[in-house]
């Protein structure tokens, strides 16, 4: 029995982070703002990453990845996602659009979409959920009707994170109405420029870019954008929500805020003076994270591939704790954490993880769907 | 990074399971309440099973068959301190005590007892006469502090912190495997528990802080045997902190599923509980255990990714 990472683990890391320290400035809060500068920091940042092979460490060679294995990939999860990710949405192309091809798509595809996303060069988004099937995404209605040769697709898609930004979007349609709900869904690789697709911002809470509807009128789409075979795509969506729910490292910036705040408080001599409540609820915050922290390496480090009921453990832990952590660092903070902007305490980090941590447990399958996984795993089906 | 338990270990403990569920399993501890002389009887089963020759203090490959061994003993309610023998010192068993107020679980069962403050201040103990029969607890013996001892060391604390709260996963498993078994094939309105998703969702948040604290369990052993020595003292402190929360969210599921028959000493449950809380009490509670972690957290021994 062995928990450490390998012996290149901690040069990587290090790695990671003189790279991130020489080109993400200390204030950088993702790519979701309402400056366009962000994004275009994200994009030359992944195309750095892709320069020294290290934005698809774990793809196999010869898809442009740098051979590295599953752990090196979860060393570059942890350290981007601990500093906002300043891949910005390229995250999803590289966790599981990617994959997804590798292991559905066609040699044509492959060959036509990896390679951007290896030099980060493009933007994915997932056009999965929609006003009627947010949990129950099998039951989702955006039809593709046979036209030809092709199909025209017709229907709307919701909480499309990214898809102002996204080039490509992998697009979740019904093929077959009438077909059991494990073979009515076919998958197509979209461009977002496309007639036929407009995007609408939906201003949020969580900030700029995270939620927009996708209204798709008239769509027309061919064989070659097929992703795995027609009425197979819930078997692609399984497969990839699997991957999305470890994908996100939630722990690592849970802790970096907490390492963060507490060193703040510490310079102040406002940590000592922080009750003893407070203080217990930060050991245990900080706890549980580790915890998360092994339950991911154990959802990811099967070699079998990643097991639904693990994922979903290790998700539910995951996203109720940084739903915690989002309420200690507050309380431990005080009415500074309220404040936003460059000038704030932590740059405004605690005010942006207060408000995306009340996502956690709604975005990538909600938290009742990852307890039904797991249910399912101990009790078996509850039909 | 290889998180699976050795074979080694995992054929010990099914080789003990075997062993102490043939001298009874559950029901052994609770006839041991009664009558008392019976430990002698686990005593001499854990003797079989090769206790007396595992060095918990040697490689991580023997103090996971030790830990193994505390799992099978929670789960079967074993009446024995086994903990506490495993940490042994010259003949001596080694309880962790609050010095303001000792207590030593089966602390009637051996003539010699070392009694250590979570700080490793330890004393020669002087055990008391038992006390009136509790439910809680029904080994728990009171004790005095004798003369000073030698200072147990910050390595021997964390080994009985963290074999404790092997002992603890071990007895949550069995009493949740009783509920799942008791969810499905319980029937009320027309079908049984387990397709009613409150109940679902009940075992899967039972699940998933038992599979957490396993986790938990396996990197804190390792961390025994691959950190430096503060961080070694501090990631006991949080398994045992850690176990102690997961005990109290589990166990309240347990008895909420199970309903008026998990409060029953017929059931498992009912014995695993009660047997449980000396190790969730004592040596102290786990308000007071997070409180000694937080010196851990401003120092960086309770190591995270940014520490």
């Amino acid at each position: 029995m062995d928990y450490d990472l390998g012996a290149d683990a901690d040069a990587l890391r290090q790695r990671l982070r003189d790279l991130i320290h020489a080109h993400v400035p200390a204030d950088f809060l993702g790519a979701c703002t309402d400056d366009p500068a962000d994004l275009e920091l994200c994009n030359a940042f992944c195309r750095t990453l892709a320069e020294q092979g290290l934005l698809c460490l774990a793809w196999p060679e010869e898809y442009g990845g740098g051979g590295g294995d599953v752990w090196h990939q979860t060393i570059v999860r942890e350290e981007m996602w601990a500093h906002h990710e300043p891949r910005g949405p390229q995250y999803m192309g590289v966790n599981w659009v990617g994959p997804a091809l590798m292991r559905h798509g066609t040699d044509a595809q492959r060959a036509k979409h990896l390679p951007p996303i290896a030099a980060g060069e493009v933007i994915w988004c997932q056009g999965f959920s929609e006003p009627e099937a947010g949990s129950d995404l099998a039951s989702l209605r955006t039809r593709a009707v046979a036209d030809g040769d092709g199909w025209v697709v017709t229907g709307q898609k919701v909480w499309t994170s990214y898809a102002l930004m996204a080039q490509w979007c992998v697009l979740a349609t019904c093929t077959d109405p009438d077909a059991p709900s494990d073979r009515r869904i076919t998958l197509f690789l979209v461009r977002m420029d496309s007639p036929g697709i407009e995007v609408r911002p939906i201003p949020s809470m969580l900030g700029p870019h995270h939620l927009n509807e996708v209204f798709i009128d008239g769509l027309r789409v061919s064989r070659e954008d097929v992703l795995g075979e027609v009425g197979a795509g819930w078997t692609v969506m399984r497969d990839a929500l699997a991957y999305e729910r470890v994908g996100i490292a939630r722990y690592a910036r849970c802790e970096s805020l907490m390492q963060r705040l507490l060193e703040v408080l510490d310079d102040d001599g406002r940590w000592e003076a922080l009750a003893p409540a407070l203080h217990a609820r930060w050991v245990r915050a900080l706890v549980d994270l580790r915890v998360a922290r092994l339950l991911a390496y154990r959802a990811v480090g099967d070699s079998s591939g990643v097991d639904p009921a693990a994922a979903a453990v290790a998700r539910i832990v995951t996203t109720t704790c940084d739903q915690n952590v989002a309420e200690v660092l507050v309380d431990a903070a005080g009415p500074d954490a309220l404040d936003a902007g460059a000038d704030a305490l932590l740059h405004g980090a605690i005010d942006d993880h207060w408000r995306y941590a009340q996502a956690a447990t709604v975005a990538s399958g909600t938290i009742e769907v990852q307890r039904m996984l797991v249910s399912r795993s101990v009790l078996g089906s509850s039909r | 990074m290889k998180p699976a338990l050795p074979e080694d270990a995992v054929a010990y403990g099914e080789s003990a399971r075997g062993r102490l569920e043939r001298l009874g399993g559950v029901e052994f501890g609770l006839r041991a309440e009664a009558d008392r002389e019976l430990r002698k009887d686990a005593g001499a089963a854990l003797a079989d099973l090769g206790m007396l020759e595992l060095d918990v203090r040697d490689d991580l490959d023997q103090f996971l068959a030790a830990a193994a061994l505390c799992r099978v003993a929670g789960a079967l309610c074993v009446p024995w301190p086994v903990v506490e023998d495993l940490v042994r010192t010259d003949g001596q068993w080694l309880a962790l005590i609050d010095p303001a107020g000792p207590r030593v679980d089966h602390g009637d069962l051996h003539g010699e007892w070392v009694g250590a403050a979570l700080d490793g201040a330890a004393y020669r103990l002087v055990i008391g006469a038992l006390p009136h029969p509790a439910k809680l607890g029904p080994f728990l013996v009171p004790a005095t502090l004798g003369e000073p001892a030698e200072q147990v060391s910050a390595d021997d604390v964390a080994r009985h912190l963290v074999l404790g709260a092997w002992r603890i996963l071990g007895g949550l498993e069995a009493a949740l495997g009783q509920v799942v078994e008791h969810v499905k094939a319980r029937k009320q309105f027309g079908q049984a528990l387990a397709q009613f998703q409150v109940v679902r969702f009940g075992i899967a948040d039972a699940s998933v802080a038992l599979r957490g604290l396993d986790e938990l369990a396996r990197f804190t052993a390792w961390r025994l045997h691959a950190a430096e020595p503060a961080q070694r003292s501090a990631d006991a402190v949080a398994l045992r902190l850690h176990a102690v929360d997961a005990a109290r969210a589990v166990l309240r599921t347990c008895h909420q599923m199970l309903g008026a028959i998990g409060f029953c000493d017929e059931h498992d449950v009912s014995v695993i509980d009660r047997h449980l809380q000396p190790l969730l009490r004592e040596p102290c509670s786990g308000e007071s255990l997070a409180l000694r972690l937080v010196p851990a957290v401003r120092s960086g021994a309770f190591e995270t990714l940014f520490s």
